[in-house]
């Protein structure tokens, strides 16, 4: 290749920007982790507000997430996961641990949990996470609707299983089990359609 | 370590991604899912199903203040100290932070290694404690010459990897690099699209043979900016 063709071409198949700047930013660059910062804080913030509930939280939760995200950058080459997808998976995981340490009582915003349906989807930076999204979206569907009401509540605003029981006035046993068995409901359409996806257009047996 | 039944791994992982996994238990699960590949296969399939869920949320700009506290977070200062004291110091150096006085020290280097060939760019490699370990010189028309100043000890059963940082984009490798005091010629033609516009260079410490990935993997050694000494 000459030089002329310019370096996009040069980079491994698959990778994206995103991914090219956690790439960067695991060998130090600094500059490539403040563009990563640019490019994903107002949507990992949004999600860490959702489930910690006040803004300075929130702000903790970011913070603490992008120092991890920086120390573990050479991890994300081996993780294989769509750059926002692992991203968004640390934020979460600290946004939870930080409730477990300040919540008490939930505080739902009752009519974001009743809109939840109704929010549109923004733009995925990602035809991989777009994918996912939308068999996500399809596989839920399938689901009882208070199944889906319960794990929809457990994601977004991370409750635990006795926050659902209280917010929606049901047993514990009986949440669990919407939580259980709604999840399993899940995995199995997600492997019915990652195997049709995988098997083309073609009608072969499913192995699963 | 006792194997957890497949149904129960998937219902562990996935309300573990979900959020339900509560307590000590989640700890649990996490060192488990750490600890065994499976499990942790078998995490990362939840992670990347249910996660993008959380596209549907709009974007909320969070405050400056955040950003600033990350960057002093992060600082080579702080990084260093801690990194040290816990005798894992990955990256968290800035690649900035060497600045004049490795072109200073890259150009002593150079001349007193009795070179009469000019170099187009040199780079001194410094590790994360400051301490110069490689210089790196680019000369006309198809060579790099790696010259280690002090090799690693320690890193028997791993590859040296040479790294080289573009003004923007991915890095790109330049290949695998001896522990061992002495020069290395690495041939690489000038006009080679891998040694364009480089703005650094960097080595990490990957698998025999060189990161599999095609991405840095591993911790990086050291690192330093690129001083250009002759107009290409």
């Amino acid at each position: 290749m000459s030089a002329k063709t310019g370096v996009r071409d040069e980079f491994p198949p698959g990778t994206d920007r995103l991914a090219q700047l956690i790439a960067r930013s695991a060998l130090g660059d600094r500059g490539a982790f403040a563009e990563l910062y640019r490019s994903a804080s107002a949507k990992l913030f949004a999600v860490s507000l959702r489930i910690v509930r006040e803004r300075p939280l929130a702000e903790e939760a970011l913070q603490d997430s992008f120092v991890n995200i920086w120390n573990h950058a050479s991890d994300y080459a081996r993780a294989k996961s769509a750059p926002m997808t692992w991203m968004t998976a640390i934020v979460r995981n600290r946004s939870l641990d930080i409730i477990r340490r300040t919540r008490e009582e939930p505080d739902i915003d009752e009519e974001l949990t009743a809109n939840l349906a109704d929010e549109r989807a923004s733009p995925a930076r990602e035809a991989q996470e777009r994918a996912e999204a939308h068999r996500l979206q399809r596989c839920l569907g399938e689901l009882d609707a208070e199944q889906r009401q319960t794990i929809a509540l457990a994601f977004f605003h991370g409750l635990s299983h006795s926050e659902l029981a209280n917010h929606l006035r049901r047993p514990l046993g009986t949440v669990k089990t919407h939580v259980r068995r709604g999840l399993m409901k899940l995995k199995d359409c997600l492997m019915r359609a990652e195997t049709t996806a995988s098997q083309g257009t073609l009608d072969a047996p499913p192995f699963l | 370590m006792r194997r957890l039944s497949s149904d129960a791994a998937h219902a562990l992982a996935a309300e573990y991604v979900l959020g339900t996994l509560r307590g000590r238990a989640r700890h649990r699960f996490e060192a488990l899912a750490r600890a065994d590949r499976h499990l942790g296969d078998v995490l990362r399939l939840w992670e990347e199903e249910l996660t993008p869920w959380a596209e549907r949320i709009a974007p909320i700009e969070p405050p400056a203040r955040v950003w600033h506290a990350i960057e002093s977070r992060i600082s080579p200062a702080s990084s260093r100290v801690s990194r040290l004291a816990s005798d894992s110091f990955w990256r968290g150096f800035a690649l900035i932070s060497g600045g004049l006085a490795s072109v200073l020290l890259a150009a002593f280097l150079w001349l007193s290694g009795g070179a009469r060939d000019e170099a187009l760019f040199v780079a001194v490699l410094s590790s994360p404690d400051a301490v110069p370990r490689m210089v790196v010189s680019m000369h006309e028309p198809d060579f790099m010459r790696v010259r280690m100043v002090k090799p690693w000890s320690g890193t028997e059963g791993k590859s040296l990897e040479l790294w080289v940082l573009p003004a923007s984009g991915a890095p790109r490798s330049l290949g695998l690099v001896p522990n061992a005091s002495g020069d290395t010629l690495i041939r690489v033609a000038t006009t080679d699209a891998r040694v364009q516009g480089i703005s650094a260079l960097a080595i990490s410490l990957e698998p025999v043979g060189g990161s599999p990935s095609g991405l840095p993997t591993g911790p990086v050694l050291c690192s330093g900016v690129v001083a250009p000494v002759k107009k290409a």
